[in-house]
């Protein structure tokens, strides 16, 4: 096995940080579908009966919370794809540019999914008024 | 046989197999014939989600067809982006919303309060047990195996079942709604147009689950107050040869028929059973032959159902049963 070269190294310390924001954008979608879903049911099972608006009003807030995230990450990624700068999107080559851009790339399109996935998840709150 | 014959016989074919196809859509237990507003949104929605479906695989396959054959040169690469960012991200997003939007919409007015009678049904292997709850009664009208409407009042159903899972669906009045042991799920109806529908068991349940099924009875609302309360009276249950054969064979320590002493509970009410339209779950008609018929035998007509056959009686007293039975209006 061939010894890794610090070059490489340093590198792959630095993408580390945009592997973990690959995820981020699913992983606020997937956190913010839970936590509605989970305070739907319990609201409606435990909850004081009567009005549902603070339940819709508390998804209202995670929602929103969800997407700036979504948001966020999704500018970060276009930045770090860098898209303007040379209009590639291919990232085929086995250097640390085309990486680093796929990473960015990916994250984007991610994040785009993300903040359609996260609308869906929030529009029976919007719609449905009752615990029925 | 020459081609045109063949081919003038494949379309006498074709039409005689969509006409079949067609005559199912109509029918006491079809979805395309709603007799309630419930199923009536469900119509639309699926006529709406048919005709989007066929626009859209027609425009597909045009589109697949046009680029293939028609128009095979290479495409710009603005036009590929164009087709992919708008064909692929936005229009999708822009019609699924559309659709989410629309079908949540609805949702609501599927569950919405009724205006106050309140039908509470037990899903049980393999019969429903029916208690009607009037605004404001103590205690409910126990009936079973069939469900009586009043037409254009919406009444609320409470649903649950005794031992597994089972489904309360009458397709020309609304949607299905699950029903589960020890859960209470909640669903409404406001059927429009009197008339007899179907109902069926759409949950798998058990051996028999297909045989487990009912009419739904819509009236006018005064002929539904007026057989609700009859309704709630006790039955006339004449004494004579039918009723002591009902007692000595212990009939009624699984069958209630209020005004007698039988009160069981273990299977339906049969109080007022010859005024139902069919009998075990509404798998045969109410006729004195077939209620000798299923007495002598259920498990010929529904496999692993808890009743025994009572083929030991001799004829004339089987005779006597069942016409008593059929007699309680």
């Amino acid at each position: 096995m061939t010894k890794t070269q610090p070059s490489d190294e340093r590198e792959f310390a630095e993408e580390q940080s945009s592997l973990f924001k690959i995820t981020l954008g699913p992983l606020a979608w997937a956190l913010h579908f839970v936590a509605s879903y989970a305070a739907a049911a319990v609201w409606c099972a435990k909850g004081p009966g009567g009005s549902i608006l603070p339940l819709r009003l508390g998804i209202g807030a995670m929602t929103a919370v969800a997407l700036g995230l979504i948001l966020w990450v999704g500018w970060r990624a276009w930045q770090q794809w860098d898209f303007t700068d040379d209009w590639d999107y291919e990232h085929a080559r086995a250097r640390g540019e085309d990486r680093h851009e796929f990473l960015g790339h990916a994250a984007f399109l991610l994040a785009i999914v993300s903040f359609v996935g996260t609308c869906y998840t929030a529009l029976p709150a919007l719609y449905i008024g009752t615990c029925r | 046989m020459t081609t045109r014959r063949r081919r003038a016989i494949a379309v006498r074919a074709g039409l005689a197999a969509a006409l079949t196809a067609l005559a199912a859509c109509d029918g006491p237990q079809s979805v395309l014939s709603p007799a309630g507003d419930d199923a009536s949104q469900l119509t639309t929605l699926f006529w709406v989600m048919l005709v989007g479906a066929v626009v859209l695989w027609t425009a597909m396959n045009g589109f697949f067809f046009w680029i293939t054959r028609i128009r095979t040169g290479e495409m710009s690469r603005k036009w590929a982006e164009a087709l992919i960012i708008g064909g692929g991200i936005l229009f999708p997003v822009v019609v699924l919303t559309a659709l989410l939007s629309y079908g949540l919409t609805i949702m609501p007015d599927q569950r919405a309060p009724g205006d106050g009678l309140r039908v509470r049904i037990t899903g049980e292997q393999w019969w429903w047990r029916v208690e009607y709850w009037s605004e404001g009664a103590d205690a409910p009208v126990v009936s079973a195996n069939e469900l009586r409407l009043p037409a254009g009042l919406r009444s609320d159903i409470e649903l649950t079942a005794a031992r597994v899972i089972h489904s309360f669906w009458v397709p020309a009045l609304g949607g299905k709604m699950d029903m589960f042991p020890g859960r209470v799920t909640e669903t409404s109806l406001a059927p429009h147009t009197p008339g007899t529908y179907r109902g069926q068991c759409a949950e798998f349940c058990g051996l028999s689950h297909a045989l487990m099924a009912f009419r739904a009875v819509v009236l006018p609302e005064d002929e539904f107050d007026a057989w609700l309360a009859r309704e709630a009276e006790d039955s006339a249950a004449p004494p004579g040869p039918g009723r002591d054969v009902f007692m000595a064979e212990g009939c009624g320590a699984c069958h209630t028929v209020r005004g007698t002493e039988a009160a069981g509970q273990v299977g339906p009410d049969l109080t007022h059973v010859g005024s139902r339209q069919s009998l075990a779950a509404g798998i045969l008609p109410m006729t004195s032959d077939a209620l000798v018929d299923w007495i002598a035998d259920p498990e010929a007509f529904k496999p692993g159902v808890e009743m025994p056959g009572y083929d030991h009686l001799p004829q004339e007293d089987m005779m006597a049963l069942a016409r008593w039975l059929e007699g309680l209006k």
